[in-house]
């Protein structure tokens, strides 16, 4: 089937059958190989793309679900420039990459969440990094570039005249 | 000693910003024109025979290319890790394990090959499968292999531990048991072969020995080592386990690429990751320990039994490392280990992060736990009074005059001690606190001969490219060795490019084991360094018209030590280097001072250094459930010297992590030989909310083997962790807990009378 | 291979009456079964773009709950039932809960699925859809087994009606699993309750992952009944628990410790429900 989508803010078409993995239409289709596959089931979201603003297990997501929508892959965080995205940075600043498997999906979840909540607690935090698993890293370090990473885009908001909280992160 | 400028900093990951966005190749992102994807077959039944594969059906099947069996297969057949190799690429005849593959599916897609594994027919006759140890040893047992069901014992001998407890006021014995680990990297095992039409073949591979690989690879194609080049793609994390998986899938990616002329890829799913290849050893582990009234232990006696499942793989050196640190980080005058690795019909035990220290430790932790209850003597002051020291010996009656900073470990850890040994438990919540220590030995030691070949390359611009044959696999050992080439030449950590590891390219510099990269492969990066700084400094001399002691390389520059703005800028120094003719490139081997000990009693020298490490672990225990909440972990190593903080504590965090997990959640499952929970849905895989708050205290006693002192840290953590755990939980329940993990239900089951 | 996204409930009925069809909603545990088959479904007819499968609403039966709202929708909902918000917030990762969907939880019918015990203790009705008509069906008779269910295959669930009685009073839902982040429930349980003056009016529990379908605890609710819910009550009426469910061991738990879960996690729920200070 035609299947139009954005993707990464650019309009893209692809024909596939309804039936192929997102994942694959990402990586075979498109050569967007940023995004991985750690087991194919929804488990370890290394897979983890942002669609319409939320982040899906591309590994589970069926390619007819992409009419019309829109997603962001992780190379379309930083763009084609080689500057980096404050979380990207924060991620390299705090050790939290090791074997780097596991981050592209943890990158986007922090996105999706930061998008949505600015000045999240460390229990939304856990929440929202829940589905992506690292082996590598402990995750203690990934909390720290969360957290600074919020710090980072809530401070550039601020010079951007726009509204955020300043409260720094809440503990609980 | 000098101020170091980049050693000791937390330099950010030299390789970090590929990662970061994604760009980073590894094996499954590369594409190659008419790639043909693998898929094996498994066997399905743990003990059996081969009668027929018929693959006729399969072959049928729109986009199915070939099928590989054994009778395919072009050189000897066999792999492992020691001669004499045990291990078919695909059996012939016999399987020993359920998730052994019998053939090879080459198609157009992954799906369509898979889809055409239904389709063959394969006649096995079973046989009755032995599936434990005690099966495994019994008189009249089947043989597993011709040479029979022990794959290695050895028994390390120090002193007389008859003598020994006589001498002690207390004897005491326990018995402990381990399970299965899987590894768990996130980026399942995967290589893809691509013939280059001049005869050869390069093999992409997520590994960490890319040279054991080549060597494999080369006698299964039957072609010279030289025609095949393994180029190390970046690798998500291996932790021991892309060894021998990387060898079979090599061999038989390279077997089909050969046959058809064509790049084939073959990318394990996460159920052959977990049931297909290696796993951590099971062990059995039995203890007797005796000690005089104040504290003193006099003798330890141990009997180690790893169940290293259907093939040898490491199980030997495994073994022995278990066997070398049994009797733990203490200076006791009569020890005998007796330790042995036993075949089974499960799938095959290899190495794994810590290498048969975590199962020691756990039991000899805990042991030394029951014996500081039974003398009445606090857990800690136990530990002091035996803990190694410089000048002490060890196991193997080793003797180090320095970097033996155990004590140091322990004393960091106690105001942690002090401060939780006294919570209270209230209503349905059980306290505890755990202490356990380890010792670890760095470098290939006692498993074979240790020598690193690294360059160090620098050009006219005065960047430099430094190549060795160690793996990055996320350890972080490209940013340590950029670090180090910075250090010594004087330049920003940014003009350093470690490259990857290619066959063609690097010396063969043994297996990325034993933690063994900052040590042994820092110290050729270091040699090499220094070689190029030579020219360097005696350009610059000529330059400045000045004696070589006048000059330091500092920020990129030639500086005089007399006038600091009298500079010049490398790059002009490194450009009249070259038209002068002074060599800018240096090749360095750097060999480990080798194991030198009696073959029976186990008794010499044996690793260059130890790491030691005292973990301490403080829990919450939900007594109807049996949750257990870690409310503080302090995780203290004596490490040499920190290279990088940052890179330092991140492996402290992540090996504790997973031996905590090992401690707590983690076990391959099985019935009848099958394994019954290889997804991550079912294999309990820690997530970012079973975290441990892990803090990192390191102790800086240096040794004179490793580069600025440091010793590797990359393994110890693991160990340490278990056992801390199991002492927490074991304290707060009141009850000794002798088999790890220790699940929510098995302490729930313990507690089931109380509420 | 086909694969069609009718907009209307007509035209998916209509696709459905000519066979061969899988129905699709969020595809999360389709896409895991499909894996494991290999095999290839001949048409996909994905349901999630038919408007009013989406999103709740209060009407005069009760609150109305379109069966591709998405699990991330119910969890973020102060609409429901507390024990249903609470049911989906437990359902595996966010990437999950925002895939996936209560209709296909619920379709699904896996004993672990964490709606279901919800659903059962607020007694949910099933409008259902075919070719040849609709009918209504009570959760608790709609699941026969594991993966089994009433529906024909080509009938689809149309919408799920949660009555207006059970819109009042509170409810709490918990679960436990072999880890703490995205984890299939080893024991889970949902309460309905309505006290008055500190007595219970009336009350509906049950429990998932301790049979093949989810449960009522009827002996319980009976036990319950009219009773002042203190904490003497509370532990008394885990006896009772014991006896409404009927758990085995398999790779999830042992039977003895589901037995042991399910009474820690009622005792958890139930004073979760009533208000009382809770762990
Ligand atoms: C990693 C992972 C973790 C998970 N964790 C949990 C968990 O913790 N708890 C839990 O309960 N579940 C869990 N699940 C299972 C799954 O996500 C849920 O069951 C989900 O709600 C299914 O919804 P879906 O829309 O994705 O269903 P789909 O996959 O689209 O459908 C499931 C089944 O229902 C049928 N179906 C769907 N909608 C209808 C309809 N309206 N009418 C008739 N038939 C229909 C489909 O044909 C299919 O057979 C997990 C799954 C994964 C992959
Ligand atoms: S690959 Fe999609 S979740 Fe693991
Ligand atoms: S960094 Fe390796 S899995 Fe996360």
């Amino acid at each position: 089937m035609v299947i139009h989508f954005t993707c990464n803010g650019k309009p893209v078409t692809v024909d596939v059958d309804g039936d192929m993995r997102v994942l694959d239409v990402l990586r075979d289709v498109l050569d967007l190989t940023g995004t991985k596959e750690g087991c194919g089931e929804g488990e370890c979201g290394a897979c983890t793309i942002i669609l319409n603003g939320k982040t899906v297990n591309s590994c589970l997501l069926y390619a007819g679900k992409l009419q019309g929508a829109v997603v962001e892959t992780i190379e379309g965080l930083s763009g084609d420039s080689a500057g980096l995205h404050p979380i990207q940075e924060s991620f390299l600043e705090e050790g939290a990459v090791q074997c780097g498997f596991c981050t592209p999906g943890m990158v986007l979840s922090t996105k999706a969440l930061l998008d949505r909540h600015p000045d999240p607690s460390i229990k939304e935090i856990e929440t929202a990094l829940s589905g992506n698993f690292c082996r590598c890293t402990g995750y203690g370090k990934i909390m720290k570039a969360v957290v600074s990473s919020a710090e980072k885009l809530r401070d550039s908001r601020e010079d951007g005249h726009q509204s955020g909280t300043g409260l720094g992160v809440k503990r609980g | 000693m000098a101020e170091h400028t980049i050693i000791g900093k937390s330099v950010r990951k030299v390789d970090g910003i590929e990662l970061v966005t994604g760009k980073a190749k590894f094996t499954a992102d590369m594409k190659f024109p008419g790639m043909l994807y693998g898929y094996e077959l498994r066997a399905g039944v743990p003990a059996g025979i081969i009668e027929s594969i018929d693959a006729s059906e399969a072959l049928k099947e729109p986009g199915v290319h070939m099928v590989l069996t054994a009778k395919d297969l072009l050189g000897p057949n066999l792999i492992g890790v020691l001669p004499p190799f045990d291990q078919p690429v695909l059996p012939d005849r016999e399987i020993r394990y359920a998730g052994e593959s019998i053939a090879l599916v080459v198609a157009d897609t992954r799906e369509g090959a898979k889809r055409a594994c239904r389709n063959i027919k394969a006649v096995i006759t079973p046989i009755e499968p032995i599936l434990t140890m005690e099966q495994a040893l019994a008189e009249d047992a089947r043989k597993i292999h011709p040479q029979g069901n022990v794959t290695f014992s050895r028994t390390l001998t120090k002193g007389n531990v008859e003598q020994g407890f006589a001498e002690a006021d207390v004897v005491i014995e326990g018995s402990y048991t381990t399970t299965f680990q899987d590894h768990c990297y996130i980026e399942p095992e995967i290589a893809c072969a691509v013939p280059s039409g001049d005869n050869r073949i390069t093999l992409y591979v997520s590994c960490q020995s890319p040279f054991h690989i080549r060597g494999h690879v080369a006698a299964n194609l039957n072609v010279p080592a030289s025609k095949v080049k393994v180029v190390q793609a970046y690798t998500g994390g291996s932790f021991g386990g892309k060894d021998d998986a990387a060898v079979e899938i090599g061999i038989l990616a390279g077997t089909a690429a050969l046959k058809l002329g064509r790049p084939v890829t073959i990318a394990h799913e996460r159920e052959e990751s977990i049931a297909g290849t290696n796993v951590r050893h099971a062990a059995e582990i039995a203890y007797k320990t005796g000690a005089r009234k104040d504290g003193t232990i006099t003798a330890r006696q141990v009997k180690v039994l790893l169940d290293g499942g259907a093939y040898a793989s490491e199980s030997p050196f495994v073994t022995m490392k278990a066997m070398i640190h049994a009797s733990g980080p203490y200076a006791i005058d009569h020890i005998e280990v007796e330790s042995t690795s036993v075949y089974t019909n499960k799938t095959y035990a290899g190495a794994f992060r810590g290498f048969g220290v975590p199962q020691v430790t756990f039991a000899s932790e805990s042991e030394i736990d029951e014996l500081a209850k039974h003398l009445g003597i606090d857990p800690l002051e136990l530990r002091r009074k035996n803990g190694l020291k410089a000048g002490d010996k060890t196991a193997t009656s080793q003797v180090y005059d320095q970097s033996v900073g155990y004590l140091q470990t322990l004393d960091a850890v106690e105001p942690s001690l002090r401060e939780t040994g006294t919570k209270e438990n209230d209503g349905r919540y059980l306290y505890g606190t755990g202490i356990a220590s380890v010792i670890q030995g760095i470098s290939n030691g006692a498993e074979g001969v240790d020598v690193v070949g690294a360059s160090v390359q620098m050009s006219q611009d005065a960047s430099v490219l430094v190549g060795c044959g160690l793996a990055e696999m996320g350890q972080g050992s490209r940013t340590v060795f950029s670090q180090i080439a910075a250090e010594v030449l004087g330049i920003p950590v940014d003009w350093v490019t470690v490259r990857q590891v290619d066959t063609d390219a690097v010396h063969d510099s043994g297996p990325t084991v034993a933690s063994r990269s900052t040590t042994v492969g820092g110290m050729a990066v270091k040699q090499a360094a220094e070689t190029v700084r030579q020219s360097l400094v005696k350009m610059a001399s000529l330059m400045f018209k000045t004696d070589e002691s006048m000059i330091v390389l500092k920020e990129g520059f030639a500086v005089l030590t007399v006038d600091d703005t009298a500079r010049i800028p490398l790059r002009d120094v490194a450009t009249a280097a070259y038209w002068t003719g002074f060599p800018l490139m240096h090749l360095a081997f750097s060999q480990a001072e080798p194991a030198d000990f009696d073959h029976d009693t186990h008794q010499g020298r044996v690793y260059i250094a130890y790491n030691f490490g005292t973990h301490l672990m403080h829990v919450k225990v939900d007594r109807y459930t049996g949750e257990v909440e870690v409310l503080k972990h302090v995780a203290s190593h004596d490490v040499g010297k920190v290279v990088n903080p940052m890179a330092a504590s991140g492996q402290v965090e992540g090996a504790s992590l997973i031996g905590f997990a090992l401690g707590h959640m983690e076990k391959v499952e099985y019935k009848d030989g099958i394994i019954q929970n290889p997804t991550f849905a079912d294999y309990a895989f820690p997530s970012i909310r079973d975290r441990i708050p892990t803090e990192t205290i390191f102790v800086e006693d240096p040794t004179p083997h490793g580069p600025y002192g440091a010793k590797g840290i990359g393994e110890p953590p693991v160990a340490a962790a278990a056992a801390a755990f199991a002492n927490a939980v074991s304290q707060a329940v009141g009850h000794r807990f002798t088999h790890i993990p220790i699940t929510r239900e098995d302490i729930a089951a313990v507690l089931q009378e109380e509420v | 291979m086909e694969y069609v996204q009718p907009d209307t409930l007509e035209a998916a009925v209509s696709r459905l009456g000519r066979g061969g069809c899988t129905i699709l909603s969020g595809g999360t545990d389709l896409a895991v079964v499909n894996r494991a088959s290999g095999l290839k479904p001949e048409c996909f007819v994905d349901i999630c773009r038919i408007s009013q499968f989406s999103g709740m609403e209060l009407g005069e039966e009760g609150l109305h709950i379109g069966p591709c709202t998405t699990i991330a929708e119910l969890a973020a909902s102060a609409e429901i039932p507390h024990c249903l918000s609470q049911g989906a917030s437990a359902i595996g990762s966010p990437q999950i809960r925002n895939a996936a969907t209560v209709g296909g939880n619920i379709c699904n019918a896996s004993p672990c699925g964490d709606t279901l015990s919800p659903m059962v203790a607020l007694s949910a009705s099933f409008v259902l859809v075919s070719p040849r008509g609709s009918r209504a069906v009570d959760a608790e008779t709609f699941f026969l087994g594991p993966k089994k269910t009433v529906l024909a295959d080509d009938e689809l669930l149309t919408d799920i009606i949660i009555g207006r009685e059970f819109l009042k009073g509170t409810s709490a839902f918990k679960m436990l699993g072999k880890r703490k982040g995205q984890v299939i429930s080893q024991v889970n349980a949902a309460v309905w309750l309505l006290l008055e003056d500190g007595v219970v009016a009336k009350v509906q529990a049950a429990f998932g992952s301790v049979a093949p379908v989810p449960l009522r605890a009827r002996q319980t609710e009976a036990f319950l009944t009219g009773k002042e819910l203190d904490a003497g009550t509370i532990h008394e009426s885990l006896a009772y628990v014991k006896q409404d469910i009927r758990p085995i061991s398999d790779i999830r738990a042992s039977e003895a410790y589901r037995y042991r879960l399910a009474e820690s996690i009622f005792h958890d729920v139930l004073k979760q429900a009533a208000g009382l200070a809770c762990c």
